[in-house]
Order: structure tokens, then C-alpha cells, then sequence
């Protein structure tokens, strides 16, 4: 199965507009490297505003990017025509955060699944036969039954069905790649393990991989516990390995304000005894100069605030992470 | 990490009052009839602690809290119970003047999406004077004082905050600004509706030890009504469960986590992915959440995602609706297993 994406140096920069900010340059990304492997499982997490929604925005051809590389299977997009570059973006499939909106309400399923199939035969000269036969198909993948959801609209669906028929209809384009953007907030929580390990099992099952962008680390760990872990703040990797590695053992005091911040289990779980909280919110004024997590950081120094760390392994760590005082605290609530 | 549940300060005064909710009904008229989304609730607010009130959407917990107010909006209506505040009665059954100058004034109230519950027109310290109006507050200059102290104890600047339109503020300062709003006319009684959905987990740690600590400072009695268990875990000292207008399990946060005895709250803890561990320890749920039209009308409301109820079916789970058994260890739970089986 092919299908290894690759971004070198993206950098997606916007003007704000209006009257607060106006003429201002946010950096949404500021040079993002990553790699996806066929069928492997990579996440994103961070905070609100963190850039990670504009990642995805990008990988599914959503979004354009100012400077960088972003290849599928070693070809590069950026020097591509439009034409030439829509078959790559039909291999990398989005589902949204919101099932409510991301489906038509006037629309049959059998209606909104039709449409990209008639278009996937036209494409591969298959016949018209195939259409229902290969929406029966998808829609047993996603845990549908088809007889029942097919006639029905969007509205006659509970919100984990109408997730999984929009994971079907992505499915029907035969995508390599799967962006799941916070795919399971909107979700009722009995339903949303059964959407994660949806997602888990179509890895297996149909080869896809799973980008999966998300503010929990937890569910980002739930569905690629084998993959890698990138940890993106205001636009720029801070820490990045294995997902098992960063969550156990995480350095950048970013990523250990992140997993801190995850409600304990109070009676199952005791509090992690580093637990560690940014000194301040996030906010627009904060410096570019130096390291971009310094002005929250309770561990910063003056060469944090003037010095601009690279991602590396310095201190000998598995994971990169771009910190000039890598420590490990243990952040990460224990079993009681 | 659990507020302490013992009063506050020594004297009397500045502990919450009690609430007690009991046997409350609130119906919906649908096309197929007056439908009960609230049915016969039994719960009790014990002064000054913290109760989270857990359910998935359509498990009836915002009606529930509305009717803390007496707000439930048509098509639904109180069919009976009675909602006693101490200090302040029955709120069921206070005059319409009345129950105005308690909504925003005795009980404070954060909706669900305070975010977007601020109106887009006016700055902040306009809709506070508004509410100061509203209420007949004289002195609108220790209002706008109250309001700025409380802002900065949760870490905003006051003046920038009351000039600013909600545009202006970030999701977790929304939320910031709508408990301030609930809390600005010396409420004792708090109920926060979803306070931390569509925020991140790092604003949602934040808003959570907010939460605590004002609750602590002010000497509140509060009702936490969300769908996340990690937010009760953090807050509550008592949680209860709600699943189909009914509470099917209610105890102390840590004991209930601990050893959950319904087979709904079991199967919820259990669908929580975790970050230690086997992560397939974690199993979801079978079956979807009931709505207003497919809740059993008799037995068991839950019977049909039943994990128990699928392994040997019971007659009386078909036939009688379980009350609240008290298992001991200030515990309830209706499930006529776990009775039989103690």
C-alpha cells in the first residue's frame, strides 16, 4: 500500500484583518516538519490556536501553504499544477469535527454516497453496478447497517451514526489518509470510544492512515499508541517521538503542561507529583523573539527569552524536542 | 484536590445553602404526547459542596438544571416536584416577581456555551450595569467594584475585560466572564451548565481550579451539569448520573469512580480512554442514548445497552422502573441487580 506523507517546512503565515490587529502577520505555522507512513497513525495535539486545525486544512488541500513541501509518495505537491495535484488531494480525505454540518440535511445517505462513487467509477471504468454494491460495502466498514441508514437523512441519525457516515463517505474515494480533526468533540461520550476504534480498526482493515488532531492526548494515545506523537505550539513543533515515549516521558515543559492539565480520576487516579501549569494564558502579545513558549514557561531563563532552541535530542532523549532545559517530570496521573 | 466539603469559614453565614430537589417531573409536549425528558428526581445538595451532574445529551441534565431556576421553556413544562432552596423556599412556587430577582440574584447561572451567551453589541460592563438594573441595584459603582475584584481573581484585568465586547475575548475568557456575571450579586447557590465544553484542556484546567476556588472563597453550594466525568473527577465531591430523566447512580465522586455500581456509570468510566496502561482496557459503550420518543416507557430505562440486562434478562427490569436504592455509603442506585445482589 502506498501513501508516505511527507511535509518539509511548511509555513502558512495570515493577515489579520479588522480593526484590532489589522495589517498584523499571524504565524499559524512557521516551518512544521512531519512524516505520515502508509497505514501508520501520526497526532497532533495542542491548545486552541495552536496552528494544528490549519495543518490539517492544508493536508486535505483545504488550505494553501507559503513555503515548504508536502509530498505524497516522494512527489512533490507545491510544484504541481492544479489539475495534476487533485488526484493527491482525493488520497487524503477529511472528517470533520462537526457531523451535524458536515452533511447535507436535504439529502439521503444513499444521496450523499452516490455522488463521490458515480465519480470513483467513472474514474477506474467500473461499471454502474458497482455503486450500491460499494456502498453496502463502506457503510458495513463504518458499523452501519445499510438497509436501515441509506433511505434516511442526516437528522433521522444519532450523532456517532452520522460521524460514521461521514467516515464512509470518505472512505469512498479509497484515500490513503484519514485527517481527523477533534473528530469525536461533538460526539455523545458512551459513543465516542466506538468512533476512535472505528478509526483504530480502518488502519488495519483497509490500510489507511490516521491523522488524528486533537486537544486530548488521551484519545490521540487511544488510536495510534503505535504512531508518533507531534506536540505543535503557536505554529512550531516543540516535542515529537513516539506516542507511547512522549506521553510517558515528556521533556518540553509544554507538552508536560499539556498532559497535566488532564483531568484526574479522582478514587482511580492519583494527580502525577510534577503536575505543572503555564504560568500565564496564551495570548497574542507574547514575544516572537527566543523560545515561544518562554513567557508562560515557569522554568524559563534569559537565554529562553533571547535564543531561539531547535528542535534536537539534546539530553540525550528519544523523543526531539526543542528545549534548552529538557527535564522529566512525572506530569502524568498514576493508577491509585 | 476536592473542595473540602465542610463549611468554609466557622460562622454560618457564608456557607451555601442546602438545595433539595424532590420528586421533579418535566415534561415535553410532542406530537405523541406530553413526554417526561425529567422524571421523579431525587437529589439533594448538601450546603456547600460541589455536585456534579453527569449525562450525554438528551439525558435530561439541562432541563434539570433549568428547572433550578424555573426556566424550562415551552414545550416543556414542571408537572410537579418541589426544588427547596434554603433561605429562599420553594422555587416552584415563587411568584413570578420573586423567581426574577432569584434568577442572576440568589442563583447564579452559567449557560451552556457562555461563550456565546454574552451579546455581541454591548461591552461587558454595559450588560453588567444592565443586570445591576435589572435588579435594582443602587450603587452601580460598587457593582462595576465587585464585578472588577472578581475578574481579577480569576487572573483578567477588570478595566480591559468591562470595556471589551465578547469579539474581543478568548473562549476561556467568556467563560471567566460568564461565572463573574453569575456570581456578581452575591449568589449562594451556583449552577454551571457545560462550563468547560469547546474549551482546551489547558483552559479547561484552568476554568475548573476557578471554579474551586471561588466556590470555596464565596461559600457557594454548586451544581456542575456536564457530560464529562474527567470534569466531575476534578470538581464534584458528589456526583450523580443521569441516564433517560432519571438518576441512576448517585455517591461520593471518589467512591463512585472507584467502584461504580450501575452498569451505565460502569460502562461510562470504562469508555474513557486513559493515558496509562493497556489502552485497550478501554471499551465502548453498545447502543446509543436514548431521546425523548425511544426511552422505555416501562422497566428499566437502561435495560437496553445493559450489560447485565444482555447476560440473563430479568423480568422486573422489563416491567418495573428501578427506584433509587440506598446501598449505604451515602450511596443510591437504581438497579434492581445491584439490589438483589448486596
Amino acid at each position: 500500500m502506498s501513501g508516505d506523507i511527507e511535509g518539509v517546512g511548511i509555513v502558512k503565515t495570515y493577515k489579520a484583518r479588522g480593526d484590532v490587529l489589522a495589517g498584523q502577520t499571524v504565524h499559524a505555522l512557521r516551518g512544521v516538519d512531519f512524516r505520515i507512513p502508509a497505514g501508520g497513525a501520526a497526532s497532533f495535539i495542542g491548545e486552541s490556536g495552536c496552528g494544528k486545525t490549519t495543518l490539517g486544512r492544508i493536508l486535505a488541500g483545504l488550505e494553501t501553504y507559503d513555503s515548504g513541501r508536502l509530498s505524497v509518495d516522494g512527489v512533490d505537491l507545491s510544484g504541481l499544477r492544479p489539475k495534476k495535484r487533485e488526484p493527491y488531494f482525493r488520497r487524503i480525505q477529511m472528517i470533520h469535527q462537526d457531523p451535524y454540518s458536515a452533511l447535507n440535511p436535504t439529502r439521503t445517505v444513499d444521496a450523499i454516497l452516490t455522488d463521490p462513487l458515480t465519480l470513483r467509477a467513472k474514474q477506474t471504468g467500473r461499471p454502474k453496478s458497482w455503486i450500491a454494491e460499494r456502498q453496502r460495502e463502506v457503510l458495513s466498514l463504518v458499523g452501519l447497517e445499510p438497509d436501515y441508514v441509506l433511505p434516511r437523512y442526516p437528522h433521522q441519525l444519532s450523532g456517532g451514526m452520522r460521524q460514521r457516515v461521514v467516515i464512509a463517505r470518505a472512505l469512498t474515494v479509497d484515500p490513503d489518509a484519514l485527517v481527523a480533526d477533534e473528530a469525536v468533540s461533538m460526539i455523545d461520550v458512551s459513543l465516542r470510544l466506538g468512533i476512535l476504534k472505528l478509526l483504530r480498526e480502518l488502519r488495519e482493515t483497509v490500510g489507511v492512515s490516521v491523522l488524528f488532531i486533537t486537544h486530548d492526548v488521551a484519545t490521540a494515545r487511544y488510536i495510534g499508541a503505535d504512531g508518533e506523537l507531534y506536540v505543535i505550539y503557536r505554529g512550531e513543533i516543540v516535542e515529537h517521538g513516539p506516542t507511547e515515549t512522549v506521553i510517558a516521558d515528556p521533556v518540553h515543559p509544554y507538552t508536560q503542561c499539556l498532559l497535566s492539565a488532564i483531568p484526574v480520576l479522582h478514587g482511580l487516579e492519583r494527580p502525577g507529583p510534577d503536575r505543572l501549569t503555564p504560568t500565564e494564558p496564551l495570548a497574542d502579545s507574547q514575544s516572537d523573539d527566543g523560545c515561544l513558549f518562554a513567557a508562560r514557561c515557569p522554568f524559563a531563563t534569559d537565554r529562553c527569552r533571547t535564543e531561539r532552541p531547535q528542535l534536537g535530542h539534546e539530553g540525550g532523549t528519544e523523543q526531539e524536542h526543542s528545549c534548552f532545559h529538557p527535564a522529566r517530570r512525572h506530569v502524568v496521573a498514576v493508577s491509585a | 484536590m476536592t473542595a473540602a466539603t465542610e463549611p468554609s469559614t466557622v460562622d454560618g453565614a457564608s456557607t451555601g445553602p442546602g438545595v433539595r430537589i424532590s420528586d421533579l417531573t418535566v415534561a415535553y409536549r410532542t406530537p405523541a404526547g406530553e413526554l417526561p425528558a425529567v422524571s421523579g428526581i431525587n437529589l439533594e445538595l448538601a450546603p456547600g459542596s460541589i455536585t456534579g451532574l453527569v449525562g450525554e445529551s438528551g439525558s435530561g441534565k439541562s432541563t434539570m438544571a433549568l428547572a433550578m431556576l424555573n426556566a424550562v421553556q415551552q414545550p416543556g413544562r414542571i408537572t410537579g416536584g418541589v426544588i427547596e432552596i434554603d433561605g429562599l423556599g420553594d422555587v416552584l412556587s415563587l411568584s413570578p416577581k420573586q423567581i426574577r430577582a432569584a434568577r442572576g440574584g440568589s442563583i447564579g447561572y452559567v449557560f451552556q456555551a457562555a461563550q456565546n451567551s454574552l451579546n455581541p453589541l454591548k461591552t461587558v460592563g454595559k450588560q453588567l450595569l444592565d443586570l445591576g438594573r435589572s435588579h435594582g441595584v443602587e450603587d452601580k459603582r460598587a457593582l462595576v467594584r465587585q464585578a472588577k475584584e472578581l475578574l481579577s481573581r480569576m487572573g483578567l484585568s477588570g478595566e480591559r475585560v468591562l470595556d471589551s465586547y465578547q469579539h474581543e475575548l478568548s473562549g476561556g475568557m467568556r467563560q471567566r466572564v460568564g461565572i463573574m456575571l453569575a456570581l456578581v450579586l452575591n449568589a449562594h447557590v451556583l449552577v454551571l451548565d457545560e462550563p468547560t465544553t469547546a474549551l482546551d484542556m489547558i483552559s479547561q484546567a484552568n476554568i475548573l481550579s476557578i471554579i474551586k476556588d471561588v466556590h470555596a472563597e464565596h461559600g457557594l453550594t454548586t451544581l456542575v451539569v456536564t457530560h464529562d466525568i474527567g470534569v466531575v473527577a476534578e470538581v464534584a465531591d458528589r456526583v450523580a448520573v443521569m441516564y433517560g430523566g432519571r438518576l441512576v447512580e448517585q455517591g461520593p465522586t471518589v467512591d463512585v469512580l472507584r467502584a461504580p455500581s450501575h452498569p451505565y456509570t460502569r460502562g461510562l468510566i470504562t469508555a474513557i480512554p486513559r493515558l496509562t496502561g493497556d489502552p485497550d482496557v478501554a471499551q465502548p459503550l453498545p447502543g446509543r442514548p436514548p431521546t425523548l420518543g425511544t426511552i422505555p416507557r416501562q422497566g428499566c430505562v437502561f435495560r437496553e445497552r445493559c450489560a447485565v440486562y444482555a447476560a440473563g434478562a430479568r423480568e422486573d427490569c422489563e416491567t418495573v422502573d428501578p427506584p433509587a436504592y440506598d446501598i449505604g455509603a451515602e450511596r443510591l442506585v437504581a438497579c434492581h441487580v445491584v439490589e438483589e445482589e448486596r
